[in-house]
């Protein structure tokens, strides 16, 4: 842990250092997204087909496709492409996109090599001293172009902002189009769309694990409601809490040492501390009601959970060892809280004014932020890395989808299209 | 010859239980509430906890309906087990206590306007309260399983009142 955190660290600094050394550059080249929410203008273009094969050409456009909208989803930049007037030529690039009023540019060069292979030479430029900000060669798999791209969106995104980006992550889902409830995990953008489980069975409540390509959930694959943890990168999975009864829903603690399950153990659902290998350490809550929907704190030292012990479902927040419980929410129905990644706010759905919506808790400022209002139920949100996006479950079109906002609500988007009905998203982190 | 004699011992319990239903209706109220009253209010803590939440186990096992027992339905959002239904459930005991080798397991479900991780949640407390019930009226504890399904397993798939308040159960099924 601690060499991970060295780690990590160091790499934040070696970044500083390297961010500093460019804005302290003689020709003063700010990188930066103004703190009161302006963005920054990018320029697009497409990346020059080194070769000039067939397949380059088409991999331009398609790879184009796939960074442009990963630099809108961020929601950091002002996104420009150029038109069919554009020339390839870096003099009159550099004067076409000034015209445009665009502050730098994104371009580069693409190659296939046996048609397999792809090279991507990347080129991020400032428009104002003509310079070059950043360069690198990406290369993998000509089938996997969209990582490449993501990984080159999430690059530009940490040089303005110093934040990760979330165009590497995922999004696992319940979806019952099998008419059993199956898990499904589809990329950010809504691409590269897999089932993950095929038991025709019910399966419930996927929870990634973090930093980890793995998420825990709960099956009735031999009845009894078990908690089992699938691992995506190796395509296994193992039963890891068999206990009599409930084993469900569970959220792991940051280092991934300990989690929090519901089990009832043949009385009334309460909370659990276990092991990363399932293994009861201790019981948390106890007495004749429901605490259920557990999720740490990213701090690993609180959790925020619900229970009925006021007569309905409301949010309470205790310290990780059983104390100092406190009671969040006044009013409503209130479930599936989640704690968001920088710990300030926690997403929860409320059933006011007879549906269900999604509402905000602002820690520090003890108020509650309503973010869907009139579109259906709307249910499960489920935080991005990086805190600026929350997934969620919406009956707006007419049947349960997936959907993804801004933190404040805004820029909703359906994340895939996909038949029968999706449930309980959960976001990746740390991939 | 066995299996003869078990379907119209069946036979003869449905015969009955149906024949009480249609007896029952104001007479006997009366006295069952009285009963119910005291027992409800026992306190559940007088019950040994480890006694009490043995179970059988329900993995790789089957419990289909075929010897379904009577169901009982709860008010939204409430896991409190209807005056109107005990009469149900105390059929439910009599057919276990006739049927002392027989194991069941008690399956809490919700209908679909809750949220799925507390709905998961309501059915397993439905559940326990349905098993705490049989329990008092002196099933052992370590006959009798609790499963939830939440609001995965509706019983009637309409979205309305009528739907709904038909899912919003607590099914009592043998062990196979």
């Amino acid at each position: 842990m601690n060499l991970n955190f060295i780690n990590k660290f160091l790499v934040v600094f070696l970044f500083l250092n390297f961010f500093c050394s460019y804005v302290c550059a003689e020709n003063d080249i700010y990188l930066s997204l103004s703190g009161t929410g302006s963005r920054a203008s990018i320029g697009l273009s497409e990346f020059v087909p080194k070769n000039g094969f067939f397949e380059e050409m088409n991999m331009s456009r398609d790879f184009k496709e796939t960074l442009e909208n990963d630099l809108i989803l961020s929601r950091h930049f002002n996104v420009a492409v150029a038109n069919s007037s554009y020339k390839f030529d870096l003099d009159s690039q550099f004067s076409y996109w000034s015209e445009k009023g665009v502050s730098v540019l994104l371009t580069g060069t693409i190659s296939i090599i046996d048609q397999t292979k792809l090279i991507v030479d990347v080129k991020l430029y400032d428009i104002e001293s003509q310079q070059l900000i950043w360069e690198d060669r990406y290369s993998g798999s000509a089938n996997n172009y969209r990582y490449i791209a993501h990984r080159i969106n999430d690059e530009v995104v940490k040089r303005f902002t110093g934040e990760e980006g979330v165009a590497c992550s995922k999004i696992a889902f319940i979806n019952n189009n099998t008419k059993f409830k199956e898990i499904y995990l589809v990329d950010y953008d809504g691409y590269n769309l897999r089932r993950l489980t095929k038991d025709n069975r019910l399966n419930v409540l996927p929870k990634w694990v973090p930093n980890s390509p793995q998420i825990i959930y709960t099956s009735y694959l031999y009845n009894n409601p078990d908690l089992f943890i699938l691992d995506i990168a190796k395509n296994k999975r193992k039963a890891l809490s068999t206990i009599q009864g409930l084993n469900s829903p569970t959220t792991f603690s940051p280092d991934r040492k300990t989690m929090v399950a519901t089990l009832s153990r043949g009385v009334y659902p309460n909370l659990y501390l276990l092991d990363s290998s399932g293994v009861v350490i201790r019981r948390l809550t106890e007495g004749r009601y429901i605490d259920t929907s557990p999720s740490f704190s990213p701090s690993g030292k609180e959790i925020v959970f619900i229970s009925d012990r006021a007569g309905y479902p409301q949010i309470y927040i205790m310290d990780i060892d059983g104390v100092n419980l406190r009671r969040l929410s006044t009013k409503g129905n209130c479930d599936s809280p989640m704690w968001s990644p920088k710990g300030d706010k926690i997403a929860f759905t409320m059933k006011y004014d007879g549906t269900f919506d999604i509402f905000l808790y602002d820690l520090p400022k003890q108020r509650i932020i309503r973010l869907t209002e009139g579109q259906g139920s709307n249910e499960n949100p489920c935080w991005s890395q990086d805190g600026r996006f929350i997934a969620f479950s919406s009956t707006r079109s007419g049947k349960s989808e997936i959907y993804i906002m801004g933190m404040d609500g805004s820029g909703v988007r359906k994340l895939v299209d996909i038949s029968g009905e999706s449930f309980t998203p959960t976001w990746s982190y740390g991939l | 010859m066995k299996n003869y004699l078990v379907i119209a011992f069946l036979f003869l319990c449905l015969v009955v239980s149906s024949c009480a239903k249609k007896q029952t209706v104001a007479p006997e109220d009366e006295e069952y509430q009285d009963q119910v009253e005291q027992i409800s209010d026992l306190d559940s803590a007088l019950l040994e906890p480890e006694e009490f939440s043995k179970e059988p186990s329900l993995r790789g096992v089957e419990f289909e309906q075929k010897i379904s027992l009577g169901t009982v339905y709860f008010s939204f959002d409430s896991s409190k087990i209807p005056d109107n239904v005990l009469r149900i459930l105390k059929e439910n005991v009599k057919y276990l206590k006739a049927n002392p080798n027989l194991n069941v397991v008690v399956e809490g479900h919700c209908d679909e306007r809750g949220t799925i991780e507390y709905n998961l949640a309501l059915g397993q407390k439905r559940a326990v309260k349905v098993k705490e019930y049989y329990v008092q009226l002196g099933i052992a504890p370590n006959r009798i399983a609790t499963i939830s399904y939440g609001e995965e397993m509706p019983q009637d798939n309409r979205h309305n009142e009528a739907g709904w308040a038909k899912n919003r159960r607590a099914e009592t099924k043998v062990i196979r």
